[in-house]
């Protein structure tokens, strides 16, 4: 398995996410996928923002090479987080995957049309939702050719 | 010379005479009444044929006869009265308006008349002409006529609605007992008054076209098909009323009869009956979504639950002691259980909040595509399932196919060692729907249990002999009664059960 994307560097993911429990989960699924993630956390759709453009504690955050966004968060939600990186010119390019539990139809669609890469529920069983992140890592991690833009935000 | 001629104008005025009274005599035997003369002294001069025929004498029997022997009373007393009225009261005295008398036939039966009198000034002096009617067909038709009013007004009043009989100038005419109750007015304050002072709006401008109406028409109208109108009591309050319209025929023209009811009562019932289901519909829908959002505001916490006992059982088993393995095994265990009948929970709340349209579906189809979708179950016991021609019904369905898919998913599970073995038919129930029946060789079940089945997490076996969290048989009745019908077990221990539901047939084709 190809671990690292391009010249060794690590690979940079923002998860956006507030239960601590799922971050956990998502970390220790992550470790056991690719030892070569550089999982960033952000717990509300306002840090995240922040993360993304570089503001305050976050001026040195480096730009991540995916976006995992739950959509109910405090603050600003995963659905106004996605519309501000849709609409930024600097950040629309970064494959933004919704990670969330809701199933819900509405959910769905308007994720789309707000133009998310893509959708997943996380399952309920520990195997699925393992086996979930290994795709995750095979397919936007490993796959998936993105353009090499290394610009100021 | 002049006695000659005297004695031609004589025979000139004789012969005038006989013309006169020949002509006389023919008007009278064409008068369609009996006619009498009569003179000052009661004696009868001239009579017709008629009168012969309804006194029943010859007219030789009759002429110079007193009169009062075939009007025996009330008429030889008024000869002296009438002789002095003038021609022109004479003429004003029209037949309809004559005297009733009793005429006495020649067998002495007496039999009622009715007499107009009139004036003829002739050579003996003024002489009474009588046209005499038999009145008996008119008087029994008045009486059965009065008999008929009685029973009719007996009627009104034994009417347990209140009455209202109008004319075509909205004029009440006649009410009942119930109607003066209902309206708190007396009859008389009634009587003569604009029906509209009772009911503002809706009658009086019904009564045309009301009076138009064939008699049919009106029979046709029932009670309970009524007008809803509003009435107003004499207090100035009002009541809802539901009336009825009904033409009457009366010698003052078509009238109107209203049955007018105070539906009060059943308005407050339908009102409160209306909120009822108000009430439960809402609560109904709020159970639905409480179930649904708890159901899945339940999984987020849950999948913590499981997901970190899985892991802590991956990663830590053997290395604790056996005790701890125990523990965390059971954990794992509760927690996965938790989550089916979280899902299952969630999957029976759908049935209600995600459920479809109901549109034309080949229950034949969604057959094919349980029996696939069961195709693992169906493979590893090796049941045989069989099927008639399956009609097209009106269902959601996707519904349909879970129904299919739970009924003879259940008919595999619940097996005695031996090949399973499931038919599914539908027949007419000689209305619009189709009885659906899935029919199995299974373990079948105790009639005890016929009702229980179909409640939510309901189950008859163990979870070490069947596993399942017991949903299955209330979703199918969800959806069942989401589709306008029911469902219900047939069945034996031993002997296989029968499961059958009702769904309406295709609009299309029947």
């Amino acid at each position: 398995m190809k671990a690292i994307r391009g010249g060794g560097r690590p690979v940079e993911v923002l998860l956006v996410e507030d239960s601590p429990g799922d971050v956990r989960l998502t970390q220790e699924a992550f470790r056991d996928a690719n030892a070569f993630i550089h999982l960033h956390v952000a717990s509300d759709g306002v840090e995240a923002m922040a993360f993304l453009r570089r503001e305050g504690a976050h001026v040195h955050a480096p730009r991540p090479g995916l976006i995992l966004l739950d959509l109910n968060l405090p603050k600003m939600d995963g659905r106004e987080v996605l519309t501000h990186i849709k609409e930024d010119a600097g950040l629309r390019a970064i494959p933004t995957v919704i990670l969330t539990t809701s199933e819900a139809e509405a959910d769905i669609v308007k994720s789309y049309q707000l133009q998310a890469n893509c959708y997943l529920s996380k399952p309920a069983q520990l195997d699925a939702f393992e086996s979930l992140v290994k795709s995750i890592n095979d397919f936007w991690l490993t796959k998936v050719k993105l353009p090499q833009q290394r610009q100021s935000g | 010379m002049a006695v000659i001629r005297d004695i031609n104008v004589h025979k000139d005025a004789e012969k005038h005479l006989a013309q006169m009274e020949g002509r006389y005599r023919g008007l009278l035997e064409a008068a369609p009444d009996a006619m009498v003369v009569v003179n000052q002294g009661g004696e009868i001069v001239l009579l017709n044929l008629q009168a012969e025929k309804q006194f029943g004498y010859q007219r030789d029997e009759l002429v110079g006869q007193k009169v009062k022997n075939i009007i025996p009373e009330g008429f030889a007393e008024r000869l002296i009265a009438d002789g002095t009225r003038s021609a022109a009261d004479a003429l004003a005295q029209q037949i309809g308006t004559g005297i009733e008398l009793t005429g006495r036939r020649k067998d002495g039966s007496d039999f009622p008349i009715e007499i107009m009198l009139s004036p003829l000034e002739s050579a003996e002096g003024i002489l009474v002409t009588a046209a005499i009617r038999d009145i008996s067909v008119r008087k029994d038709a008045e009486k059965h006529l009065a008999q008929m009013e009685g029973r009719y007004r007996g009627l009104l009043e034994a009417a347990p609605d209140a009455m209202v009989v109008v004319n075509q100038g909205g004029e009440i005419v006649l009410l009942n007992v119930q109607a003066e109750k209902q309206f708190g007015y007396r009859r008389d304050e009634l009587v003569g008054q604009k029906v509209k002072n009772i009911i503002p709006e809706g009658f009086a401008e019904r009564l045309v076209a009301d009076a138009l109406r064939s008699a049919e028409d009106a029979l046709a109208q029932q009670i309970g098909a009524g007008i809803e109108l509003t009435g107003r009591r004499k207090n100035g309050s009002d009541f809802p009323i539901e009336i009825m319209l009904s033409p009457l025929e009366s010698a003052e023209g078509i009238l109107v009869t209203a049955a007018i009811r105070d539906i009060t009562k059943r308005k407050k019932a339908e009102a409160h009956l209306l909120q009822k289901v108000e009430e439960l519909n809402r609560s109904n829908e709020e159970l639905e979504q409480f179930a649904y959002v708890a159901s899945h505001d339940l999984q987020e916490p849950l999948r913590m639950v499981a997901s970190y006992t899985q892991l802590l059982s991956r990663r830590y088993k053997g290395k604790l002691d056996s005790d701890a393995d125990e523990f965390i095994a059971f954990a794992v265990d509760g927690a996965s259980r938790m989550e089916r009948l979280i899902q299952d929970l969630l999957a029976y709340s759908r049935v209600g909040t995600k459920g479809k349209d109901l549109l034309d579906t080949s229950s034949e189809e969604a057959l094919q595509q349980a029996l696939l979708n069961l195709r693992g179950a169906i493979e590893e016991s090796g049941a045989l399932v069989t099927h008639d021609p399956l009609p097209t019904v009106l269902a959601d369905e996707m519904q349909l196919i879970q129904l299919f898919q739970n009924l003879v998913g259940n008919a595999i599970k619940y097996q005695s060692p031996g090949i399973p073995r499931v038919h599914i038919s539908a027949a007419k129930n000689g209305g619009k729907k189709w009885i659906f029946s899935v029919q199995d060789n299974g373990l079948g079940i105790d009639s005890q249990y016929f009702e229980k089945i179909f409640g939510v997490f309901q189950r008859l076996h163990k979870r070490e002999e069947f596993a399942g969290t017991g949903i299955g048989l209330a979703i199918c009745r969800k959806i069942v009664e989401r589709h306008g019908g029911s469902i219900s077990v047939e069945s034996q221990p031993g002997q296989g059960s029968t499961f059958r539901f009702a769904f309406a047939g295709s609009e299309r084709k029947s």
